[in-house]
């Protein structure tokens, strides 16, 4: 395990301590040239900031506002990010590709909201 | 129906560092999908070839653990990604499969002088670098930023709260040779050895703790395997220059080199460059010269 990893790990632990919720975005599949493969996280606190990347600014917008909506309605969610036509991105040398990140809301425990 | 134990994004977390700190794979399987539509982010994870957590689904149990099994036996086919996984209902889930191995470690037993320059080579060569000692003005983060892992033990047992795993990279440089001894014979009570263990000391003092290993019964083969007197032999002094010939040795057992000088390994000079014409004769064709 990286110390990437283990930063996101211990951070999904420290936001359960402290009470925040937060939400997680995995890179769970990738197609042509993507700048993160399988496996690369982000955690989102709303109050303090990202932790990792799944993208180095290509497509993590999409990514951060997912996780906004994923932590209001407790679900989560898959976000495609297609790198391919990104008119925002001038490092087009690395993106080019499709992303599918895992979104996943975290809520300190009792505090999930009531999905029925 | 009974609720189904299955493991949260946060218990699955803690789960996977405990794993990885106590030096083994593991694997998380997360549902990204299921027909339910409401059961994406549960989790099981698998460690020591032991499902923990459950879909609540024996047929979903059992491929979500032979799936994990594939990927930590290093079958190349298996690797961190999106698997369909059969229901016992029929049809099918999606699950994220996540594969992880420990970290390689150095754990640095003694906080002193030497401790220093030993971290951040440590930390220069990718390793997580832990940091232990029984005074708490030494084991201070101030003393090492680039540990992970700065904490005050009891050298009577350190491993009993520090777990070493095969990765792990034990470096004995307390203040007190006693205190080597009584932790390098804790650290040779591991069924499985670090795959690095150096213990500072000169020839007499190493040779004591040797004899007294010996007598306590320790085989002769668990001893071959600790490097004592710690590090390579480039002469070196300082605690910086004696840090170097430690990472040195460490590069060594990674990447089999005979730690001798690649001048001497090669001999380029001597192998593959002429030697001047002589006009002594004897090497030279015959029929050559002016």
């Amino acid at each position: 395990m990286t110390n990437e990893d283990r930063e996101i790990f211990e951070g999904i632990l420290q936001a359960q301590a402290e009470g925040k919720p937060c939400a997680l975005a995995t890179v769970v599949s990738t197609r042509g040239s993507t700048p993160r493969k399988n496996g690369a996280k982000m955690l989102v606190d709303p109050a303090e900031g990202l932790i990792g990347t799944v993208g180095g600014g290509c497509g993590e917008a999409e990514v951060i506002t997912a996780a906004g909506k994923a932590l209001e309605t407790g679900l989560p969610v898959i976000v495609e990010v297609d790198l391919t036509d990104d008119p925002l991105s001038w490092t087009g040398s690395v993106c080019g590709g499709l992303l599918r990140v895992f979104v996943e809301p975290i809520y300190p425990e009792g505090q999930e909201p009531n999905g029925e | 129906m009974s609720k189904t134990p299955f493991l949260t994004l946060a218990s699955a977390s803690a789960q996977l560092l405990e794993a990885m700190d106590a030096g083994e794979k593991a694997a998380v399987l997360a549902l990204v999908s299921h027909p339910d539509g409401t059961r994406s982010g549960e989790r099981v994870l698998v460690r020591e070839g032991k499902l923990i957590g459950s879909f609540g689904d024996p047929v979903a149990d059992e491929g979500a653990r032979d799936l994990a099994l594939k990927g930590l036996s290093g079958n190349v086919a298996v690797e961190s990604g999106v698997y369909p996984l059969p229901l016992e209902e029929g049809g099918e889930a999606s699950v994220y499969l996540e594969l992880h191995h420990p970290s390689a470690e150095m754990v640095i037993v003694g906080a002193g002088h030497l401790a220093q320059p030993l971290c951040t080579l440590g930390a220069l060569l990718g390793l997580r670098v832990r940091v232990l000692d029984d005074r708490p003005e030494f084991a201070t983060r101030e003393r090492f930023p680039e540990a992970s892992d700065v904490r005050r033990v009891d050298f009577s047992d350190p491993f009993q709260e520090v777990k070493l795993h095969p990765w792990s990279h034990v470096l004995l440089v307390t203040r007190g040779h006693r205190y080597d001894f009584e932790c390098l014979r804790k650290v040779l009570q591991h069924e499985v050895l670090p795959v690095y263990i150096g213990m500072i000391g000169s020839r007499r003092r190493v040779r004591a703790t040797f004899g007294a290993l010996l007598k306590e019964g320790f085989p002769r083969e668990v001893l071959a395997h600790v490097r004592a007197p710690i590090g390579l032999d480039i002469g070196a002094e300082t605690p910086a220059e004696i840090a170097v010939s430690v990472v040195a040795e460490i590069v060594e057992e990674w990447r089999g080199g005979s730690g001798r000088p690649l001048r001497e390994v090669e001999r380029v000079l001597e192998r593959f460059t002429a030697e001047p014409e002589q006009n002594d004769g004897g090497t030279t064709d015959a029929g050559g010269g002016p």
